[in-house]
């Protein structure tokens, strides 16, 4: 696939189809002339174009001064609509972003077909700001038996093996290596919020309850991890403006439980609880 | 009461020309606009270049915003250690590494990197507290000087710890076998470990010898109590059970012995309760933090405290002729009459290294009682004492080609004494642990690069018995050694590894079982372990008369020259840590250099100004210094602060490199112990030398003159609760509309001027928290310095005495101002100048210090003038900053009436001008990852912590509890050693502020302006009765 779309290739097509579209141009050139000169030497009358007849007259009725402004707003106004659309929603912004990885670790096995949990991998999520990458000794409490060998004749699956090969593990005798000088994984990473934003996992998970996929998709579904939402400011403050708070089964709340239920509302909003104030999330 | 006139600086009283313009500016340079508006067509811009520009920006910014979003890694541990997760942090006692103290303090960690000190609130002796320097010095850990490794002289790379211990294990077996001596010169310090490894090291090698060596020395109080009691000691002080407290020139909030500990002590006191504080004399030369904070403050020639301390013994009833009192003054016998009514509730404390000056008042602290209260020889303070005369004999020996071998550990004598370095090189195996190259490892031959405090275990024992433990809160940062590892490895030990242990911990926990016993885990968990005993009240073993005619026939000097530390800074050997030099001085707000402190009458006789550039001579040498006008201090004398003029590595290229003048070798030697107080100095203005420029704060950020200030006499106080309040309240109407903070929180701050002494610990905390960039002395020129807090310091004067006026009238003036009265500026220069025009009135000024942060106004006039609603409040009262939307106008700035908002003028994260340590890869890991690094070109200022607002919001909720009354605090009101900040929920009735808000002493600065504060402030109250100069004679 990367071959036929080398450069060189690339480049050629370009220089052939400026030849090809000047020949073209050069035929149609001739064809018009040999026309012209054929109708002259016959004495037919040139019937007006379509545009000559009808379209010219209108126009030149137009103001020039007022013509001109007029499509130089609309083509502003159009431009401009466009530029706002994408400086708003695709500057920065990496929805979609699927970068490969240096193990093609699939969500969809581990979370979709076994079923998972996924705070046994990611377990600082209730704790911390992270959710947390989880570091290979988690990958090693199932991958010290699990090496996929039935698919690769007996051999530990390369994928496994890349896990091995990093902490220092012999698949073959089923032990860890001495004195292995150990490399860790880097992986890419997919969601990145910039550091004058602070999210908090745990707040969201333990507080808010938030279900992992909200933010991040079907991700048991994803053999591949793109990144499900927008991450935008706007993305956020949607949401903090639609969800309530959990005010009834949290003590810290008592007290806005209490306002609530005088002013005869159900529930209040993140927004409503000062969740839209720039210092939750700015500092 | 508030009548007096507060000034900040000399300028601002005297409205120089200088002061008047560039207060009146926003900003010290103004915009180049003459030049731009000038005829001359070459710097004209025209339409042709407003082209030019316009396109290249255009150009820039569409290039700029083509920049590929750049891929991130994210590398998680191979083996994540069970007690890490990633984002939270972990605390691990441990001891403060500065001053080589050892106080508990606990090290806030994240993923594997030290990132803060923090008071350990459980050390209650201790004072939970934590001063400007020992918050700096964690900057040691990550200081881009550190050796990497073992080292041999000449070659500059690291060589493997098995070659290099042969090297000098043959070296030192050599030493052992030639017959000479092998020196260990270690610090004053307390350290178990080191000392255990010493004493194994003494046993493998022959005609070892121990030398402690502490640059600054306390000798003349051990030498006083070897003298009076039979204990080279240096006692513990404790000024919490002191009424009153009379200091001679001794420094105890800033510099002196242990101040920290003695700040939270002191300041129990000074909190007046049921009408009741403690008070305080400060009889000094200099300008001191001690002294600012005195109720009474006496101009003293340092020279001639034996002369004080003469009239007091006499007064309190002491047996001698002399009376001293023609020297002393009044002032003495009113102190005299307080402290015998305070009888052993009070402490005599003295400045002076002279045993004569401190066994005198051993003398007086006896007759009143105070050994067993305010005095503990028993539970004695074991930091810091070094006797210079063994290491004076060191020298001597050494010259003498005694020695065929050196060792040094945690010391760098080189540097603070003027003789080691000759010593040193007359001795042909110096050995070093240090971990970086100073004075000292420069010259050595072998440097057995040592580990770091934060990185190695250690026992330490600042006080006796009461032990303090500090464990490795990082795994080492280069291949260093503990220093008792490698002294151990010398002697033959094996200090590999065991058991994935290092053999430091083995060691250490032996050395724990045979010293201190107990539980060593459960010790390294609280990191203190108390084992003290009963205190027992020594008995007086010395006669005065001898002492006294010493002392009287001492020579008297015209001028003296004081040999002092500056609070931030203390003996130098923590002077690579930025942040400790960015703190301006408590008083006189210089920051990154010493100078010659001088009083107003000597500079105005002479006709001398700050900046002048003066050759000091002294019988122990001469320095090239800048001089600084300092009011309070005596005519006559002239100070010098030692720690500065450090020689430092090659490829440090910033501020650090040159560091004011190293006053070390000025320190007199000859008499056999280290004096700081030097007669007759004179002093020349050198001429044709450029006027010195400070880096100064003082007078940065006028706030004219306004009603900031409050306070009262204590009598005044007992009266009326409301002292000093008593001022024109306007009913102001207001512009905004009113918001109901009763619901949810309200965060509000308070700050009591009484236990505030102007220490500045809080700035360097409030900076390390919330990664305020290190700017250095030419932005602090350009009055660009960043700090979120700062504290103001105001003078004013202090009413002439009865016998002042009284003076007055001798010299025919004719008087109609009242004794005692609080007086206004031009009151008290009047009624002096009568008297005198030598500005000796310049000696008599009183200091308040107010802490002034952002004042998260509910009203807040920063946010109706932001164009971009870049500063907003928030419904829990916090006026917040969001840096991402400010476009940098700096209106904010210019409309907040407290001057409290920064401009962040460079991107210092990335700018390799500013290379203090926000700019390098290992500085960096200091900073705290829950708090944005600013880039340049917006405001920033006190956000109250609101990153710990929302970590403590969110550990509730996750427990699902209501937030409990002060269940954490700002970083600032968690460092303060005296307890003067206080933070919290207004709406929780519970919280200690709820509570100090109803406080009779509180007010609003500038209250009048109707901006509402969530800062409060509480009067400040000085002990002093109408009687206070009216004493008989």
């Amino acid at each position: 696939m990367s071959s036929f779309y080398s450069e060189s290739t690339f480049l050629a097509l370009i220089i052939l189809s400026v030849v090809l579209a000047a020949i073209a141009a050069l035929l149609f050139g001739i064809k018009r002339h040999l026309t012209s000169m054929n109708q002259e030497k016959l004495g037919v009358e040139d019937e007006p174009s379509f545009y000559a007849s009808k379209i010219k007259p209108v126009i030149d009725g137009w103001n020039p001064t007022i013509a001109t402004l007029a499509i130089a707003g609309i083509l502003l106004v159009v431009l401009g609509a466009f530029g706002y659309k994408f400086g708003m929603d695709e500057v920065g912004a990496q929805q979609g972003y699927a970068p490969t990885q240096p193990i093609n670790f699939s969500h969809k096995i581990h979370a979709g077909q076994y079923e998972i949990d996924c705070k046994y991998c990611h377990s600082t999520v209730e704790k911390s700001k992270s959710a947390s990458i989880p570091s290979l000794n988690t990958c090693m409490n199932c991958h010290k038996y699990v090496k996929a060998d039935e698919k690769y004749n007996g051999k530990t699956s390369p994928e496994i093996q890349k896990i091995y090969n990093a902490i220092g593990f012999d698949g073959d005798n089923m032990e860890y290596i001495k004195d292995y000088k150990q490399k860790p994984i880097e992986w890419v990473r997919i969601h990145n919020l910039p550091d004058l934003a602070y999210f908090n996992h745990s707040q969201h998970v333990v507080v808010g309850k938030v279900e992992c996929q909200t933010c991040h998709g079907p991700i048991q579904e994803m053999d591949k991890v793109e990144q499900f939402s927008t991450l935008q400011m706007g993305w956020c403050i949607d949401c903090h403006k639609e969800r309530g708070i959990d005010s009834e089964n949290n003590n810290y709340y008592e007290e806005v439980h209490k306002n609530m239920q005088a002013e005869g509302k159900d529930y209040i909003t993140v927004a409503e609880n000062g969740g839209l104030e720039c210092s939750k999330c700015h500092y | 009461m508030s009548s007096n006139k507060y000034w900040k600086g000399v300028e601002e009283l005297e409205q120089t020309q200088e002061f008047v313009t560039s207060n009146a500016n926003e900003f010290s340079e103004g915009l180049p606009l003459e030049k731009v508006f000038a005829n001359d067509d070459s710097t004209r811009a025209n339409r042709r270049d407003f082209l030019k520009y316009f396109g290249f920006g255009l150009g820039a910014v569409t290039l700029a915003a083509c920049n590929k979003t750049p891929v991130r890694k994210a590398i998680p541990y191979t083996e994540k250690p069970d007690n890490v997760t990633p984002g939270v942090p972990l605390y691990y006692a441990s001891s403060s590494v500065s001053n080589a103290e050892g106080f508990p303090v606990l090290v806030k960690v994240r993923e594997g990197r030290p990132i803060k000190f923090e008071p350990n609130k459980e050390a209650s002796y201790f004072g939970g507290g934590l001063d400007g320097l020992g918050h700096s010095a964690i900057l040691s850990l990550y200081d881009t000087n550190r050796l990497k490794g073992a080292m041999v002289a000449g070659k500059r790379k690291t060589v493997a710890w098995a070659d290099f211990d042969k090297e000098v294990v043959s070296a030192l077996s050599n030493v052992s076998a030639s017959g000479k001596s092998i020196a260990v010169i270690k610090s004053g310090n307390t350290s178990l470990v080191t000392n255990q490894a010493i004493t194994d090291f003494g046993a493998k090698y022959a005609n070892v010898e121990v030398i402690s060596y502490e640059p600054i020395s306390y000798s003349g109080i051990t030498r006083a109590n070897n003298t009076a009691f039979g204990s080279a000691v240096i006692p513990a002080y404790n000024f919490q059970n002191a009424d009153v407290v009379v200091s001679f020139g001794a420094d105890f909030l800033g510099t002196w012995i242990s101040p920290i500990k003695f700040h939270s002590d002191y300041s129990k006191n000074r909190v007046p309760k049921d009408g009741k504080m403690s008070k305080h004399y400060q009889f000094e030369s200099l300008m001191s933090l001690t002294g600012a904070n005195a109720d009474v403050r006496v101009p003293m020639k340092m020279s001639n405290v034996g002369q004080h301390l003469i009239a007091l013994y006499r007064e309190l009833g002491g047996a001698t002729a002399e009376t001293g009192m023609e020297v002393a003054g009044n002032n003495i016998r009113q102190a005299a009459a307080e402290l015998k009514a305070a009888g052993s509730r009070s402490l005599v404390v003295c400045g002076s290294n002279n045993e004569e000056d401190q066994l005198l008042v051993n003398a007086i602290n006896v007759m009143l009682g105070n050994y067993g209260t305010t005095i503990d020889t028993t539970n004695y303070y074991k930091g810091q004492s070094a006797d210079e005369a063994s290491f004076n004999a060191f020298v001597e020996s050494a010259e003498a080609g005694k020695y065929g071998a050196v060792i040094t550990i945690d010391a760098n004598p080189s540097y603070s004494n003027i003789e080691a370095a000759a010593a040193f090189a007359k001795i042909p195996t110096r050995i070093s642990t240090s971990i970086t190259l100073d004075e000292t490892s420069e010259a050595a031959t072998h440097i057995a690069t040592g580990l770091h405090p934060l990185e190695s275990w250690d026992i330490k024992e600042p006080y006796k018995g009461r032990f303090v433990l500090s464990q490795p809160t990082i795994s080492p940062v280069f291949e260093g050694r503990h220093s008792a590892s490698s002294l151990l490895a010398w002697s033959g030990v094996d200090v590999s590894d065991k058991d994935e242990l290092s053999y430091a911990y083995a060691y250490t926990k032996s050395v724990f079982e045979n010293t201190v016993d107990g539980d060593f885990n459960k010790a390294v968990e609280n990191g203190l372990v108390e084992k003290i005993s009963a205190v027992s009240v020594p008995s007086l073993n010395v006669t005065t008369g001898g002492i006294i005619s010493d002392i009287t026939s001492r020579k008297k000097t015209e001028s003296e020259l004081i040999l002092y530390q500056k609070v931030g800074v203390r003996d130098g050997a923590y002077g690579n840590t930025p942040w400790a030099h960015e703190m301006p001085d408590p008083v006189s707000k210089v920051t990154w250099d010493n100078y010659l402190s001088v009083s107003m009458p000597d500079a105005k006789s002479n006709g001398w100004e700050n900046g002048d550039v003066m050759s000091v001579s002294t019988s122990t040498g001469n320095i090239e210094i800048p001089v600084l006008i300092q009011p309070g201090q005596t005519k006559g004398t002239y100070g010098i602060a030692l720690g500065y003029g450090r020689i430092l590595p090659e490829n440090v290229t910033n501020d650090l490199k040159d560091l004011g003048k190293n006053a070390y070798p000025l320190v007199n030697n000859k008499e056999g112990f280290a004096d700081y107080i030097l007669n007759g100095v004179t002093i020349e203005k050198v001429e044709g030398a450029r006027q010195y420029e400070f880096g100064i704060t003082q007078t940065h950020y006028s706030i004219e003159g306004r009603d900031i200030i409050r306070e009262a006499s204590l009598d005044a106080f007992r009266q009326d609760p409301k002292a000093g309040q008593h001022v024109h309240k306007p009913k102001p109407i207001s512009l905004w509309d009113d918001y109901d903070y009763s619901k949810g929180h309200h965060w509000g701050m308070a700050i009591d001027l009484n236990a505030c002494t102007g220490c500045s610990a809080c700035i360097v905390s409030c900076s390390i928290e919330n990664n305020v960039p290190i700017v250095g002395r030419e932005e602090v020129r350009r009055r660009r310095e960043m700090h979120w807090l700062r504290i103001d310091r105001y003078y004013s004067f202090e009413a002439p005495t009865k016998q002042d006026l009284n003076l007055s009238i001798v010299h025919g003036g004719d008087q109609t101002v009242e004794a005692g009265e609080n007086m206004s500026k031009e009151k008290v220069m009047e009624a002096y100048s009568v008297a005198t025009d030598s500005h000796d009135y310049y000696q008599n000024v009183q200091v308040a210090h107010q802490p002034m942060m952002c004042q998260h106004c509910d009203n807040a006039p920063c946010e109706t003038v932001c164009p971009v609603l870049a500063t907003t409040h928030s419904s829990e009262g916090l006026n917040q900053m969001t840096y991402n939307r400010c476009i940098g106008t700096k209106y904010c700035g210019n409309n907040c009436p407290y001057k409290v908002r920064r401009f962040n003028w460079f991107r210092f994260n990335e700018n390799e001008k500013f290379d203090y340590h926000f700019s390098n890869d290992l500085g960096k890991m200091v900073i705290n990852p829950d708090v944005t690094v600013r880039s340049r070109g917006v405001m920033e200022k006190c956000s109250f912590c609101v990153q710990r607002i929302q970590s403590a919001k969110l550990t509730a909720k996750r427990d699902n509890r209501k937030m409990k009354a002060d269940e954490f605090t700002t970083a600032c009101a968690q460092t303060c050693p005296s307890n003067a900040i206080v933070f919290g929920d207004l709406n929780d009735a519970n919280s200690e502020i709820s509570k100090l808000y109803k406080n009779d002493r509180s007010y609003h600065v500038l209250e009048e302006l109707g901006v509402k504060p969530s800062v409060q402030y509480l009067t400040k109250i000085r002990n002093k009765t109408e009687t206070t100069n009216q004493i008989a004679h």
